[in-house]
Parts: structure tokens; sequence; C-alpha cells
């Protein structure tokens, strides 16, 4: 319950923050409209036909605004949790956080809170804006499963921001873990073609990635109207990249802590 | 000399034993690929340190940059864990129950950064009460009411980024209090004010802080005025070494070197000459002559220099004795060649 309230203590300060920056809101608005009128266009070029392989029975623009809007949440977990260590540590924030009897790992967890919120209303944008003018269809008559998937997807994806954010703490800079995923996931994790065009030797490796079953149910789920157990594969996948990111991301950023508490490096940058 | 009321049968309100930190530096990849089987080089920034700070003193930790103060102070504040040794605050080990002894100290350092800049003072204030634990009625309050002890009551709802450096440190000692705490550990709080801020915030922490509110406070340094004012006892250390530790008294005892007068003498033609000391004429004022004397510590000779300005036809008007500045201490303290500036 304390800690809580402590995680609702980190989300108005960065809701404060937030604000204080007059046009931020309207700003993010404007570049999601943006991106999904981008991607529109693309889409009218590619003019890739719903039966080609991977597309799964949906047009190419409703496939890709699936894939970009999952994006941001692989992007707000890998960037988050990372980034805020090491902008706290900059301004000299951690350190103030750090002398409280907080838990560093409701401080992690807490600083990143608003980005996930932020990026879950940024997902439901991408759907409305595709839906309103785009004309998008969308099904929600799977919502649970949906729900069920998104946080399977956020556990998962949060487990390696932890690995970053353990990097940081240790290497200060040079965290390999945000560049190897990001990478990987953008490029053969299925947001913005099917790994299925790609050659197989390349293609496979998108197996290895949390994204490529995310996407997947979600698609089915979101475009397709797919039962719960058409999605079972997909989200037992998703159990098992969450039951081991997450914990293999909170043991190494156990680890980081302890040693940048014996090198006395725990606030450097 | 003005901090440090505690009397001797006061309880310890932080103990440090035996206590080392020893960094291993991490080479860099040009390091390694140049030199790839060279031991990584430790540098010692605490060794063996022992102390003892009563409840409800102002105990200094002065030393040049180096020293091992702001080391010392991020061990209690659990940001540290030390190599050997242990220090415990009330009683609690540092390093084993960093939450609980986080609960009974307030933790100031001289980064004015470290608050969200586009928040005003109050909710800065708010939201550290919360990861100190309050609800938030209490936060809120607490914040409210550390601005009017701080006397930035109407600062309160300024965005941070406006405040001056003076008001940001007080700020921050606020924050530091959110908990109430009855250990503060401020690490150079003065270190970038002006000297009017400086002197203000000195006032502060001894009147409204230590006498008022009974807080023992951890003052660590390099600033040898300010421990001089604050402190009622100190360590003086050196490259993680503790070079003596007491009241100022205590320190200066037994010290080679000389004593330090102010005389006021009227008829005196010139003054004695002798190698146990120098005098100087500091000012003439007609037949009153101010002398600046600096006199041997051996027992005799500030009496025969009184001697022999009685002989010399002179009157002594006044003499007072000045106290060594920490700086002359700590010169004195400092092995030879090992001298450095402050």
């Amino acid at each position: 319950m304390s800690a809580l309230r402590t995680l609702l203590a980190f989300l108005r300060r960065d809701f404060l923050i937030e604000v204080s920056y007059r046009t931020s809101f309207l700003m993010q608005a404007f570049g999601i409209f943006f991106s999904v009128l981008i991607w529109y266009f693309v889409s009218r070029v590619v003019n890739a036909p719903p039966t080609t392989p991977g597309l799964e029975g949906v047009d190419y623009f409703a496939y890709v605004l699936l894939g970009l809007a999952l994006l941001h949440y692989l992007s707000s977990a890998m960037m988050s949790f990372g980034g805020k260590v090491r902008s706290e540590q900059m301004t000299g924030t951690l350190e103030a956080m750090l002398v409280t009897p907080t838990p560093i790992g409701t401080i992690v967890l807490g600083s990143s809170l608003w980005d996930f919120l932020l990026t879950s209303i940024k997902v439901i944008a991408y759907l409305v804006i595709g839906r309103l003018f785009f004309h998008v269809v969308i099904h929600l008559d799977s919502l649970l499963p949906v729900l069920l998937i998104i946080t399977l997807t956020v556990l998962a994806f949060s487990g390696i921001g932890i690995l970053s954010a353990a990097f940081v703490l240790y290497l200060k800079r040079g965290d390999p873990i945000t560049f190897l995923v990001a990478s990987a996931s953008a490029l053969v994790g299925g947001v913005f073609y099917p790994p299925e065009d790609m050659p197989v030797w390349l293609g496979g490796w998108s197996r290895l990635l949390p994204i490529t079953y995310a996407l997947h149910a979600l698609r089915r789920a979101l475009l397709r109207g797919s039962r719960f157990a058409d999605l079972l594969p997909d989200i037992r996948a998703l159990v098992v990249f969450a039951a081991v990111l997450l914990p293999l991301g909170v043991l190494a950023f156990r680890f980081a802590v302890r040693k940048a508490r014996q090198e006395g490096s725990l606030v450097q940058y | 000399m003005d901090g440090g009321r505690a009397g001797a049968a006061s309880p310890v309100a932080i103990l440090a034993e035996r206590l080392s930190k020893v960094y291993v530096k991490r080479r860099s990849l040009r390091e390694i690929a140049g030199r790839p089987f060279r031991r990584a080089e430790r540098i010692t920034a605490l060794a063996e340190l022992s102390l003892e700070a009563r409840a409800g003193e102002i105990f200094g930790l002065l030393g040049p940059n180096g020293a091992g103060k702001t080391t010392f102070l991020k061990i209690l504040a659990g940001l540290i864990l030390p190599t050997a040794g242990r220090a415990l605050v009330r009683g609690i080990d540092v390093a084993r129950h960093d939450q609980a002894v986080k609960r009974s100290i307030g933790f100031v350092t001289s980064d004015e950064r470290s608050f969200y800049w586009r928040l005003t003072g109050l909710e800065n204030l708010e939201f550290f009460g919360r990861l100190y634990g309050l609800s938030a009625g209490q936060a809120r309050s607490a914040g409210r009411s550390l601005m009017q002890v701080m006397e930035m009551e109407t600062l309160a709802n300024r965005q941070f980024m406006s405040y001056s450096t003076g008001m940001k440190q007080r700020l921050a000692i606020a924050r530091a209090l959110l908990h109430d705490p009855p250990v503060l550990c401020l690490d150079e709080p003065t270190r970038s004010l002006d000297p009017i801020a400086a002197k203000h915030l000195r006032r502060f922490v001894i009147e409204r802080l230590n006498r008022e509110r009974g807080k023992t406070v951890l003052l660590a340094t390099h600033n040898l005025q300010e421990a001089e004012e604050m402190c009622g006892r100190l360590v003086v250390l050196d490259r993680g070494r503790v070079l003596r530790q007491g009241s100022l008294a205590e320190i200066t005892a037994g010290l080679p070197g000389r004593d330090h007068y102010i005389l006021l003498v009227s008829g005196l033609g010139s003054p004695p000459a002798d190698p146990r000391w120098s005098v100087e004429v500091e000012r003439r004022d007609g037949t009153l002559a101010r002398l600046s004397a600096s006199v041997d510590r051996d027992g005799r000779a500030f009496s025969d220099l009184l001697r022999g300005l009685l002989e010399a036809r002179g009157t002594i008007v006044s003499c007072a004795r000045r106290e060594p500045g920490l700086q002359e201490v700590f010169d004195m303290m400092a092995p030879d060649g090992e001298r450095r500036e402050p």
C-alpha cells in the first residue's frame, strides 16, 4: 500500500512536470497524427494485398498501425528505465532520492510509470485516429485477451528495460541491451513488414523477440477479432518471456546496485 | 566556536569503528589494451577511521579535497558500502540496515541541481516527503511548515528554477528535515554561497537546528572558519586518515609552533629582540604602539617577552591571545612536504 502511494507520488510529479510545458501534450498529439498520416500514404504506395503472406488477411496500413503503436511500448520500456536512471543521475536527483528510505526498485519503477501511462494513451490514440480518420476496423469483442496480452507484453519489455537500467548503473554508457533489442525488434519483429517475407536465416531471429508474439496476438485480436483459444500460443510465449526476462532484469539490477555501492559509483554518470 | 553543546554523558549518535573504504579504479579499454596484466589501481578514501559524534552536538569533518569527508557521509547515507569496519547511526549498522538508518538521517549535499526545476519549491518538498514515507497531507504540511522555518514561505509556489543559489541551498536543508531526522549530515553546505548567505546559513544551523531542535549535525567542510565557528568537536582528515580529533583546544594542544598575541604598549621605544619571538609594530598612535607578537610555546618565552617590554620602559595597556586558525593548525599537523592547498 505504501509502495503504491509512493508510485502515485511519482505519477503526480511527472504529470506536474509535463503540464509545466504548455504545448507538450498538443505537440505529441499532432506528432501521432502526422505519424499515422505518413504511414497511411506509405501503405498506399506499398499497396500490399491482405493475402500477402504474414499480413494475415488485414491490409498493410492496419498492419503497420499496430506495429507502430506497440513499438512505442517497446521504446518506453527500453528508454524509460535506463534513460530515467541516467537523467536523474545527471541532474543529481537520483542521489537525493537514494538517501530516502524508498527502495531503489520503487524509485526506478516509479520514475518510468509516467512514460508507460503516456505510452498507453498514445497507443489508444493511434488506434482511435486509425479508426476515425482512416477507417481501420478495430474489433473490441476480445478486450480481455487484449488487456492480458498488453500486460504480459509490458512485463516482458520491462524485464528488458530493467536489464538496460542495470547496464546504465554499472557501465554508465554503452548499454548494449537497448541497441540490440530495439534494432532487432524493428528489423525482424514484424513491426513494419512480416518476418515471413524475409529470408529464413534472418526472419527466424524474430522467434527470439517478445514483440513478435505480442504483435501477432494483438493483430489477430484487434484486427481480425480472433478468439482467446486462437491467441493462446502467443500468450504462452509471452508468459515465458515475462517469466524469464523480469526476474533476470531484477537480479541484474540488484547486482548492479550492489556493485555500484561497492565502487561508490551509484550516482556517477 | 559556537556549536557542539552536548555533554560528555550524551549518547552516541554516530559511531565509526576502523572504517575503511578502498576504491578499485576501473580501467579504461585503452589501459587494458596497453597493459592487459597490470593490476587495477587501488585508491584509499578512508583508512581505519574511528570517530564518535554525540547526540545533540555539531561535529566537524575537516580536511582538504580528497580527505574522505564525502565518502564517510555517503557511507552513512547508504550510497557507498565500506570495505572494512563499521559505521553506526544511533546504534544501527548502516551497511546492514541502510533503510532504517535513512529514516534517522537527513543528508544535504552542496549540489544545488538536485531538485526538479520545473516544479515549485513546495511541490519538490511534497514529492520528497512522500519518498520519506509521509502521506500526501503530512508531506504538504511538513513542506509548508519548513518553508516557513526557512523563511521561504513567499517563494513556496515559485518554480525551483527561479530560486537563487542561497534559496536552493535552504530548500535542500528543508528537504533533509522533512521526516524530522535526529541526525543531519551537511556536505559543504555553504560551498556555493556568498559570505552573507553563508553566515546566515551557519547561524540557522547553530541556532534553529542544533540549539532549538537538538539535531545532531555532522558537518563536512574544508572551510576552516566555518568549522571553527560551528563545531564543538571535530576530526581533521587527510587522505582518509585522521590527523587529530577533539575540541579545537585539544587539537591545538601540544602542537609545535608559536602562539600569537596582540599587545597595546605605551611609551615603548623599540621592542626587545630574541630568537624565541618576533615582534612587529603594526601601528603607532602617539606614544601608543600596537604590537603583533609570535612567541615560541616553550613556557618561559612569553614571560620573558613581557619582562623585555617592561624593561624597555613600556607600559602594557592590554594583551590578547589570538587563537590559531585551523589553517595554521592543519599546516602544523601535516607532515613536511605533504602540505597542500585546501
